[in-house]
């Protein structure tokens, strides 16, 4: 019968797999397509073994069976009902009342350790690792002058002794002074066109990878956020609704590049309290 | 109830069969393209930068200047040194082609080889700007040179260099046809809307070396089917997986209602 | 003999007998939520497998494995043990794609089953709860994956986790508190990825499993609702037994399916994380998107408008809206549907025969329209991908998605009530009609109208 053979042929190419995949795995391991190939056709082979074994070879007629209502009889749910009702219970009523407000207490007395699980936020978000005086250095912490900054080039940087910090992570791009149109005091915060932006994307966070250097605009590639170097970086394309907070920066008598201070608001993305703790811009901690 | 029976090894060919296609398909696809073969530096002495600058003027002068400096329809050439002429030219970028505004693209160079040395030489002549970078692969970077890539290039290009969007648009390409040397240009130059790298020898090395790695890197996992995350996958998920589960589905489910009499 | 020896024990047999006897409707579609629990089947046998391997720590270490751009650099021992499960372990690499695979296809196979359920209406009473399981069981499974893939501390995944964090620091009042509770501190911390192992390997799984045995034990209590024709009516159940036939197809599927799974894992590369590289705060790499069942999120972030606002000193930050209250919208209307319906159309009977979509237009269309919202906002999640292969800017496409995200479900709810009316219309055969007959006074018949 067609069907037998189907189900042998099926069962026979299963077999072949499972024993070519026991030499390959004692043999020649580490080859992924193999051992992937190979296991399909050994499950394969069986599924397609009990399927048509099943669908040609068992006999099986439709069959019906009642459907009876779910529901259970009214003299059922009464019985039930009054089992539950014992008046040792139901007479208390205060009694009840009490219990049950013990139990919400003691649930919530329970609950009390979930709260170990972190600390509470504190000024954690308000603070980063720089300071006024802390020298920009590279990933491997090589401090910076402004000439080993190209003009249109781009360079992660963290404060000195804080290299990898997360929240710290700041671009540094160097543009023709006269490419710049920061406003205000942020005039003052560029030495020779040298500017600092933290890399934490103020929309949800991640690092602010791309930089398009002709147009002078940072890209964060989670979201698309478009920030404009030349105007602090506001942001001009995308759903991030602050700028990136600009980092103070200025040149020490060495010549290297140092921050005045920390950012002058949180970095990162917004939270409900952020407007609410200014940190002291001179504070020599900030802690 | 007959006629489904007899199709039915015909339908669980056609699965087989479609399953091979999609596998043959897929590992033609994801061979790698290899790069044009690395042209020898440009030190050249055979370098005529009077030859070059007839053809800047036939050629490059109407959006560069005739000396160079610029127009309306093209940034000035000065400074910008041996190393972007090359860069440009090699990969065909330069003479640029496309609509006014929109990203230059690579297409095959409209010079010959000498000839754009000769230009180079000439570009160079115009001021003081990066050399064409030496290049070396060194096995021993590779691992250096992954750091690099991931810290400063996959942003752009993709973690392998498959490219991305940057926007405005403008797309990091992928880098799968840029030789070494051009990578290397890239690098130092920052042509367009890329900015430059202040990478030392030894680093620049390390990155040229991981993205040579990556072109020819293997895939131990299978077809890549694109290489660029969690897209491609999703959407092999629905249109391999589920689609041959809901095919197996309904294959299984309807031989029962076919068997014993009415089905559904 | 051993029956009989279970029986003086257990006394099973009418039990059994009555089980092995029950009656299950056939139709190939209510074959869906088996393909998703093989699925699951799969998904914890290659899942022992891995945790017997990996290793759930974000100290740091120097890798010395065999991937040689990798070598000498500091990872954490989770990225390293990921890899070496892809590269040292013997068979390690298949069983890792097998479980992503798996998992992929899972999410995939529980969406269309829910499509199944909702578009033929098998959620009307009595079967609500079992919707309200099934949603449960949905969103766990949303958790396993993204617990899952953060796993590795990969590059990738790590960027999904800051912005999930990101969004839950948004939350009013409460967010950061929350936050740091959640991950431990401020973001990263070297307690997540432990945290996160402990959700996917126990805390989840155990939800997951009791979920999916409740939803099984309500189905046979309730029994399995069925397609009207034929003999079938609210009051049987017509179909074929348990044993043998419901049992040697489910097993037949189980192997298929899991024959799909296998061929995937190991011909299709999965989550390569070799090559994003290990998480580093301070980097990310494009493009950057979630598991494909996390993308309509992501796809939510990209395209809500930059709207920051502050009320009453509470600053409201432009992730919140797209992160917490869409999907809260979303997914409160999906699972109270069941509770929904019968306020638009007034039917609280119970039923116990299934609807064909066209049956009910309201339903099809407002599934239709909820279900193009998801695509509208999962395209939106690749929009650079799409950029990249299709060349269309993504500035330009995200404007066009904005508006999408309102025309395309209302013109989709639109057309597909007009298809659902036309279909019913076409497919009602035309009753007849009785009509009032008298004779005339000329020996003719004539209508004699409504009296």
């Amino acid at each position: 019968m067609n069907a037998e053979r189907w189900v042998a042929a099926a069962l026979l190419a299963s077999m072949a797999a499972s024993l070519a995949l026991v030499a390959l795995y004692a043999f020649t391991p580490g080859n992924p397509q193999a051992e992937g190939a190979l296991l399909a056709v050994a499950l394969g082979g069986v599924g397609i073994a009990i399927v048509v074994w099943a669908a040609a070879l068992i006999d099986a007629p439709l069959e019906e069976e009642p459907w009876h209502s779910l529901e259970s009889p009214a003299a059922e749910r009464e019985a039930a009902g009054a089992a539950m009702a014992d008046e040792a219970i139901t007479r208390r009523r205060f009694l009840v009342r009490l219990l049950a407000g013990a139990g919400g207490l003691l649930a919530a007395a329970l609950a009390l350790p979930a709260f170990s699980l972190g600390p509470e936020p504190g000024r954690d978000l308000f603070v980063t690792g720089w300071r006024r005086g802390a020298r920009l250095v590279d990933e491997d912490g090589a401090p910076l002058r402004v000439a080993d900054l190209l003009i249109d080039g781009v360079r992660t940087v963290f404060p000195e002794g804080a290299v990898g910090r997360p929240d710290s992570q700041t671009l540094v791009i160097r543009l023709r002074p006269g490419d710049l149109a920061l406003t205000g005091d942020r005039a003052g915060w560029a030495p020779e066109g040298v500017v600092a932006y933290s890399k934490i994307c103020t929309h949800a966070g991640c690092p602010v990878g791309l930089y398009r250097a002709e147009a002078r605009e940072l890209l964060c590639p989670c979201h698309q956020s478009t920030f404009d170097v030349t105007r602090g970086a506001v942001p001009v394309f995308g759903p991030a609704a602050r700028p990136l907070p600009q980092l103070p920066l200025e040149v020490d008598e060495a010549g290297f590049l140092v921050a005045s201070g920390d950012f002058p608001e949180p970095v990162g993305p917004s939270f409900w309290n952020l407007t609410h703790d200014a940190p002291d811009a001179e504070s020599e901690d900030g802690a | 109830m007959g006629p489904m029976r007899r199709h039915r090894p015909f339908a669980v060919a056609m699965l087989a069969t479609a399953g091979l296609i999609t596998v043959v398909v897929g590992h033609v696809t994801a061979v790698p393209r290899t790069p044009e073969p690395s042209h020898a530096l440009v030190e050249a002495q055979d370098a005529d930068p009077a030859a070059g600058a007839a053809l800047f003027r036939t050629s490059c002068s109407t959006c560069h200047g005739t000396d160079g400096r610029g127009t309306d329809h093209g940034p000035s050439l000065v400074g910008v040194g041996a190393a972007s002429a090359d860069f440009q030219l090699r990969t065909g970028r330069m003479p640029f082609a496309g609509p006014r505004g929109t990203q230059p693209e690579r297409k095959p160079p409209a010079f010959a080889p000498d000839e754009i040395e000769d230009l180079v030489a000439y570009v160079a002549s115009l001021g003081d700007g990066p050399a064409i970078p030496s290049v070396r692969i060194d096995a021993e970077l590779l691992s250096r040179g992954q750091e690099l890539y991931v810290g400063n290039c996959a942003p752009c290009h993709g973690a392998t260099a498959n490219g991305g969007a940057v926007g405005g648009g403008s797309i990091a390409p992928p880098l799968d046809r840029a030789t070494v040397v051009q990578v290397a240009e890239a690098v130092v130059v920052g042509p367009g809307q890329m900015p430059a790298f202040n990478f030392n020898e030894a680093d620049r090395n390390a990155v040229v070396t991981y993205v040579d790695y990556l072109r020819t890197a293997p895939n131990p996992g299978g077809l890549s089917i694109g290489g660029i995350g969690p897209v491609p996958e999703g959407f092999v998920a629905w249109a391999v997986g589920m689609a041959l589960l809901l095919a197996i589905v309904y294959l299984v489910g309807r031989e029962w209602a076919r068997v014993g009499g009415s089905g559904s | 003999m051993a029956a009989r020896w279970f029986d003086e024990r257990l006394g099973l047999a009418s039990w059994t007998r009555s089980g092995l006897r029950k009656i299950f409707p056939d139709h190939w579609s209510f074959l869906l939520g088996e393909v998703a629990l093989f699925c699951l089947v799969i998904l914890v046998l290659t899942g022992v497998f891995l945790t017997l391997f990996y290793v759930p720590d974000a100290a740091v270490v120097t890798y010395e494995g065999s991937y040689a751009p990798l070598q000498g650099q500091e990872v954490s021992r989770a990225y390293a043990s990921v890899l070496d499960l892809s590269f040292e372990v013997k068979a390690g690499l298949v069983m890792r794609q097998v479980h992503h695979w798996a998992a992929l296809v899972f999410v995939a196979a529980i969406v269309v089953h829910m499509l199944r359920v909702f578009f033929t209406g098998a959620f009307r009473k009595p079967r609500e709860i079992n919707w309200l399981v099934g949603i449960g069981l949905l969103l766990l499974t949303l958790a396993m994956g993204i617990t899952g893939y953060s796993l590795p501390d990969d590059l990738l995944s790590g960027t999904g986790l800051r912005i999930i964090y990101s969004a839950v620091i948004g939350i009013p009042l409460i967010g950061p508190y929350l936050a740091f509770l959640a991950f431990g501190g401020e973001f990263p911390t070297e307690t997540i990825i432990s945290r996160l192992f402990v959700f996917h390997v126990m805390l989840l799984p155990a939800l997951l499993i009791g979920g999916v045995l409740t939803h099984l034990a309500i189905l046979w209590r309730q029994k399995h609702t069925q397609f009207p024709g034929g003999p079938r009516t609210e009051r049987n159940v017509v179909g074929r037994p348990f044993w043998p036939t419901q049992v040697f197809k489910s097993t037949g599927l189980l192997l298929l399916t899991s024959a799909v799974i296998a061929l995937m894992g190991g011909l299709i590369q999965v989550n390569p994380v070799w090559t994003y590289g290990p998480f580093d705060a301070a980097t990310v790499s494009a493009p950057a998107q979630p598991d494909w069942y996390v993308g309509w999120l992501d796809g939510a972030l990209r395209l809500f408008p930059p709207i920051e606002f502050t009320i009453l000193g509470i600053t409201v930050p432009t992730v919140f809206i797209p992160a917490i209250v869409i999907p809260g919208i979303l997914f409160g209307i999906l699972t109270l549907w069941p509770f929904i319906e019968p306020l638009l159309t007034g039917d609280r009977e119970t039923h116990h025969l299934l609807d064909r979509p066209r049956d009910n237009a309201l339903r099809t269309s407002i599934g239709v329209a909820g279900l193009l919202v998801f695509v509208v906002l999962t395209v939106a999640g690749g929009n650079d991908v799409i950029t990249l292969v299709a060349q269309i800017p993504v500035e330009g496409m995200t404007e066009i998605l904005r508006v999408a995200f309102f025309v395309v479900p209302l013109v989709g709810f639109a057309v597909t009530y007009r298809v659902c009316r036309e279909l019913q219309a076409r497919t009602d055969a035309p009753r007849p009609r009785a009509v009032r007959l008298r004779r005339t006074p000329s020996g003719g018949f004539e209508e004699a109208g409504d009296e």
